[in-house]
């Protein structure tokens, strides 16, 4: 049972990540209507960012965030102003492939700058763990998710509260008709690719002492992060951290009782199965 | 017929090229090629004439590849009956993922595609009784070909048998994307594509018509897939289910031009010329290069070469 109890807290607590990085994935999707095959890469983009803050400025990962956070808003936002904007309106074929050509390019200029090699970001407290009524929790895994928890309350404060965010979630629900009540739209979808590609770069961040770093990391969580977005319902910013969390506990669960091998495998059939069987998500709308 | 002398006569061509070109280098090239185009045809099938963007066609190449392998490895049968097995096992599984995601539409079938293909990847790579996991396959040496008691060929650390193997596989694969183009299911799938609601209220049984696709696109890819992996000499999960290699037969496809017959023609012929030019220049950039070209085809000619070529003809033809 204290297994079990275990399993379970470690995968809410890694799978508040995966949540990070769907909700900025689905904030995306709901402005644009584009999936972003890309957002892994920028996730990794975050971890090499920290990691080489840690490096060269001694900027602790989870501290980092601050720094990482604004730096990948500008590279989403740049990335939507130059490539994605031009295919707002064409295929969605085609706007997932672009995306999946922004992944790759992404990846390998990480490779040629940074080589493959397998990194590690490996802090003082990087393997100790908090003891809590017989169970036993990694202690970066404990502060990541309650920076993630921060980011996640902020975030819905932003969304719920603020100008911006009110006219992000106009745009969402109807593009044109935000535009007629004097949304600026294209400065909102410039704004909404940098708002979820900050929430990557964030996730990076804070999974950057736990992780292998390398430059192919960001299709697992590319993956994973639909999985995710899925699950939770294409646009829904609560169905996407509810999700996450249910992932994380799928996987670490199944990783001590299946094996660490099965645990993806155990992770891309929920997602097929949910694909089926309510493709609109758990919270989803069905419009899709 | 008259359409059909121009493919005679570079098929000749091409049967009659290895009688000056002898160096291995230059062979490779013509075999990288041969499999660059066979796999981008073969996507083409479902890809192009359906409009079924699979992201995921990696899983009927890795599955030809490790059916044919293993029967080698393990009962000794050799890989020109082997295949054969492949390509009827990678059909069957495609058959039943397909007529379970192609409920599916746009990306929702493209997430679909590639969580399928990732799935027979980590099945592949757990699986280590059957597949020697993450080790992979090295195979014994091939035995001789022969028909009859006539020795066809003996010795397969040569390049000249693959390159008319291949040469074959690419002409099969053009040749089915024609026949299947000009056939009704053709027809059926190209309706699919352009609107598959109004496909549907015409009566055409989408999920059927979807499903002939994918079995003769899995069914090219399995076989140019096992063909690939024993030109390589060597499998493992990650080289031949991983995302670049669906990435890469789209690749094909969408440079050429997607949903014709020479468009990944075309397109093989381009990537696997760049591919080879920026390898000698610089080691590792020719993956990044495949993710410029990619951005640049989507934004620039989403039609591909073949179309801007044959948008310009038709305005030649328009203007005075």
């Amino acid at each position: 049972m204290a297994l079990l109890m275990q399993a379970i807290l470690s995968g809410v607590l890694i799978g508040g990540v995966y949540a990070l990085s769907g909700v900025g994935l689905t904030i995306i999707f709901g402005v644009m209507r584009v999936i972003n095959f890309a957002q892994g890469e920028l996730v990794m983009a975050g971890m090499y960012c920290t990691f080489f803050l840690f490096q060269i400025a001694g900027v602790d990962p989870f501290v980092s965030v601050i720094i990482t956070m604004p730096v990948l808003f500008l590279l989403g936002a740049l990335l939507q102003w130059t490539l994605i904007n031009r295919v707002l309106d064409a295929l969605p074929q085609n706007q997932i492939l672009l995306t999946i050509g922004i992944g790759l390019v992404i990846s390998n200029l990480a490779m040629l700058a940074f080589t493959s090699d397998y990194r590690i970001l490996s802090t003082s407290y990087s393997s100790s763990s908090v003891g809590l009524s017989g169970i036993r929790l990694s202690t970066p895994l404990l502060y990541c998710f309650l920076i993630t928890a921060v980011i996640t309350a902020a975030l819905y404060w932003f969304l719920a509260r603020t100008d911006i965010g009110h006219a992000i979630r106009a745009t969402a629900q109807d593009r044109e008709a935000a535009q007629l009540m004097g949304v600026n739209v294209r400065s909102m979808s410039i704004f909404a690719f940098g708002l979820g590609s900050a929430l990557a770069g964030a996730a990076g961040a804070l999974v950057s002492p736990t992780y292998y770093i390398y430059p192919q990391v960001g299709g697992a969580f590319t993956l994973k992060a639909f999985v995710v977005v899925v699950l939770g319902g294409m646009g829904s910013i609560v169905g996407a951290t509810l999700g996450g969390v249910l992932i994380g506990i799928s996987e670490s669960v199944s990783a001590v009782y299946l094996g660490s091998g099965i645990k993806d495998l155990c992770v891309y059939v929920i997602f097929l199965l949910v694909l089926l069987l309510k493709p609109s998500g758990l919270l989803g709308k069905s419009r899709v | 017929m008259k359409s059909f002398a121009p493919w005679a006569v570079a098929a000749v061509a091409f049967a009659l090229l290895p009688l000056w070109l002898q160096s291995p280098y230059a062979l490779h090239i013509f075999i990288s090629l041969f499999i660059a185009v066979a796999l981008g045809e073969s996507w083409n099938v479902l890809g192009g004439f359906a409009g079924q963007y699979s992201v995921g066609h990696s899983a009927w190449y890795g599955l030809g590849a490790y059916g044919a392998f293993i029967l080698l490895q393990r009962n000794g049968i050799p890989p020109w009956f082997g295949v054969w097995v492949a390509v009827l096992g990678s059909v069957i599984i495609a058959l039943i993922v397909g007529s379970i995601t192609f409920r599916l539409r746009g990306p929702y079938f493209v997430l679909a595609s590639i969580a399928v293909a990732e799935i027979i990847r980590l099945a592949a790579l757990n699986w280590k009784d059957l597949t020697n996991g993450a080790e992979g396959i090295q195979p014994a040496d091939l035995p001789p070909l022969k028909i009859g008691s006539q020795v066809l060929v003996a010795d397969w650390n040569g390049k000249l048998p693959y390159y008319y193997m291949g040469l074959v596989m690419a002409l099969f694969c053009i040749a089915v994307n024609y026949a299947v183009k000009r056939s009704k299911l053709g027809y059926y799938l190209q309706a699919i594509r352009e609107d598959q609601d109004a496909a549907h209220s015409l009566g055409i049984p989408l999920t059927l018509y979807k499903n002939a696709g994918l079995a003769i696109s899995a069914a090219c890819t399995a076989l140019a897939g096992s063909f690939a992996a024993f030109y390589i000499g060597f499998i493992e999960p990650q080289q031949v289910f991983g995302i670049d290699v669906s990435v890469d037969m789209v690749l094909v496809a969408l440079i050429g031009g997607v949903g014709t017959v020479t468009g990944p023609l075309v397109g093989g012929i381009v990537l696997v010329l760049l591919n080879e030019g920026l390898r000698a220049a610089f080691e590792q950039g020719h993956l990044l290069v495949r993710g410029v070209l990619m951005i640049i085809a989507i934004l620039l000619m989403p039609d591909g070469v073949v179309g801007v070529l044959a948008q310009r003809f038709r305005r030649k033809a328009v203007a005075p």
